[in-house]
């Protein structure tokens, strides 16, 4: 089961889509709570998270508190821009396995995702937490 | 004595080298903090790396005072638990290191 937290539409849209294309079931939010909700119903095997939800960098501790609740997952971040080495240390503090640039496809960073994905992680249908 | 005040046993190695011998020779850590300038540049990730092969694996720490994006990215690939930039701050260290060790513990006592 995936996790997407984004507040902007298109890019939790396309997110969902690719993951259900590949058998996930994938719960999406778009703010803060609605993410906490979900962590509250829900064990998540992958979790993508935008690094600006409300505010700037407040997605880091969020992907901190899912690496925390299930420590299996595979967190990752997307970011605005191109990582420096201050993002790459709170990445690696926070438990984020990877970082994707806003500008990265749907695709391909799903694709990436599921790369380095432990085995063993499957899902089935997708349904939304608004 | 930092890491002794708090309670832990600690097993000093001076080099790369000298880690490495130690982490191979079977002893079961439940963190491995290490520099990443010793020998030479960046060779603290080998000890990373063998530290990560180890079952259970141990909290790896880096401490450096030269990051980069090569070594930091090096670091968040291989599954670095926490990086602390020098000067360190030793009450986030120790504070990283025992929630880092707890939530260890906490997932071998689930299986």
């Amino acid at each position: 089961m995936a996790l997407v937290v984004h507040p902007d539409m298109s890019t939790v849209s396309g997110l969902q889509s690719a993951l259900s294309g590949k058998g996930f079931t994938t719960i999406v939010a778009r703010d803060l709570p609605t993410a906490l909700l979900a962590m509250t119903q829900h064990y998540f095997e992958i979790a993508i998270v935008s690094a600006h939800l409300h505010e700037n960098g407040d997605g880091w501790p969020l992907a901190g508190v899912l690496h925390l609740v299930f420590p299996k997952a595979f967190v990752a971040v997307i970011a605005p821009h191109e990582p420096d080495i201050l993002t790459l240390q709170s990445a690696i503090n926070y438990g984020v396995r990877e970082i994707y640039q806003q500008s990265a496809p749907a695709q391909d960073v799903v694709e990436s995702v599921l790369a380095q994905v432990e085995p063993g992680s499957s899902g089935r249908q997708s349904s939304s937490v608004q | 004595m930092v890491f002794e005040n708090e309670g832990y046993d600690v097993t000093i190695a001076a080099s790369c080298d000298e880690a490495l011998k130690v982490l191979s020779n079977g002893m079961s850590f439940d963190a491995v903090i290490t520099d990443l300038n010793m020998e030479r540049e960046d060779i603290g990730l080998e000890v990373a790396r063998a530290a990560i092969k180890r079952q259970p694996k141990p909290a790896i720490v880096i401490c450096t005072g030269f990051a980069s994006m090569e070594n930091s990215r090096e670091s968040l690939k291989m599954g670095v638990d926490y990086m602390a930039h020098k000067p360190v701050e030793l009450t986030a260290l120790i504070s990283a290191l025992n929630r880092l060790i707890s939530r260890k513990q906490d997932m071998r006592g689930r299986r």
